[in-house]
């Protein structure tokens, strides 16, 4: 059985992984979808009841039925680098490569679908609420008034994008920024925009979850408490490893279940009382980072949970959520 | 007209940059040239940034 990655040639995060399971001896097939069609060929057949798909890339040819897990890391544009580009064959080249890939029995890390809904940050906001996390207060709003008033009600904060994206017309990065007390939110009307109450925090957290399993790393915070986004932030030291409070991992593990994800990087700021408030969970975010630091084995995780048969994967699941 | 978040946007990083390694369709890995594994060079990866979680990057959308 095969592990099926989806990435594109430049990801050496993805390497790690890759190199784990060539270590252990399991099949890998790796291929980024703007390469369909090309360097990247499909095939799937719907007779007599039955469905059977094959996948071709770089000489090696694997069918679908034969596909253990599916990581999605960092895929390109399906048909980006076609011969005649479109809109319209990307579109073609997304549906039938996911919509092939979905109906196999392979597990998934993390499904398409669930990854789409993950990346909304209010969505996740309202799970981290209802999963127990501490949530900083937030607003999201294009009324400048409600923006003067939370700004009354917290004083000290912070705007980020909604989105977690970034223009690209032209590039821009919009980190995590301290607003100036006496910020004019006019503006506020011509776009949606995210305040959260600041958190004076003693230190970054990154918890990388595989499955079940947690690794979390700490970074104390920068002395500068206008830089608050510790990606721009000059770094005071390197991360280190971090036990996770049983609490936080009870929340870790029930929002994941309710998410749908096999994956998630979480992002805590922790205050002076230790408390680990919650900011974002990346459904696809690097890792490379911190094992790099920490040498917490994260691609060993990540490759074991990939290559691990489906008994042993519904042994090891949590039980369901309730239904709400 | 601009939004208010972008009161706070600053120039993103430049990631056109050339990498001291290839992508070896054969191993599905990228090697350095002298045929090593690129990931298991830590101060490759370090000196690259090619891991590390930025915002403003257009392949790590995530983070």
């Amino acid at each position: 059985m095969t592990v099926l990655i989806l990435t594109c040639e430049q990801d050496v995060t993805a390497d790690m992984v890759v190199a784990e399971l060539h270590g252990a001896g399991v099949p890998v097939v790796r291929l980024d979808p703007a390469d369909l069609p090309g360097a990247v060929a499909i095939s799937g057949e719907y007779v007599h009841g039955a469905f059977q798909g094959h996948l071709s890339v770089g000489g090696r040819l694997v069918s679908t039925s034969g596909l253990r897990s599916i990581w999605v890391r960092r895929p390109g544009v399906p048909a980006a680098r076609a011969a005649e580009p479109s809109a319209w064959l990307t579109e073609e080249a997304s549906q039938a490569l996911y919509g092939m890939l979905n109906g196999t029995g392979a597990r998934w890390m993390n499904r398409p679908d669930a990854a789409l809904r993950a990346r909304h940050k209010p969505w996740q906001l309202h799970l981290a609420q209802r999963t127990g996390f501490p949530v900083p207060a937030t607003l999201i709003t294009t009324f400048p008034q409600a923006a003067r008033d939370f700004a009354e009600r917290f004083p000290d904060l912070v705007v980020k994008p909604v989105s977690g994206t970034h223009p690209q017309d032209p590039p821009r990065a919009v980190p995590t920024s301290r607003i100036a007390p006496d910020a004019d939110f006019a503006a506020v009307a011509f776009g949606p925009t995210l305040f959260q109450r600041r958190i004076a925090k003693r230190a970054d957290i990154r918890l990388t979850a595989v499955g079940d399993r947690l690794l979390a790393a700490r970074k104390p915070a920068a002395a500068d408490a206008d830089e608050v986004d510790v990606r721009f932030a000059p770094s005071p030291g390197p991360w280190q490893p971090a036990d996770v409070p049983p609490r936080i991992a009870r929340s870790v593990h029930d929002f994941l279940r309710r998410a749908e994800l096999a994956y998630g990087a979480f992002d805590f700021a922790e205050d002076a009382d230790g408390i680990w408030w919650f900011l974002e969970c990346n459904q696809s975010g690097q890792f490379g980072f911190v094992e790099l630091d920490t040498g917490q084995p994260i691609a060993r995780a990540l490759a074991h949970w990939l290559a691990r048969d489906e008994a042993e994967s519904e042994q090891a699941a949590p039980s369901p959520a309730p239904a709400h | 007209m601009r939004p208010f978040a972008l009161d706070y946007a600053r120039p993103a990083e430049e990631w056109e940059v050339s990498t001291p390694y290839s992508y070896d369709s054969a191993l599905q890995l990228n090697v350095l040239p002298d045929g090593r594994i690129a990931a298991h060079d830590y101060a490759v990866l370090r000196e690259w940034g090619a891991t590390t979680s930025t915002a403003g990057s257009k392949t790590h959308f995530d983070d």
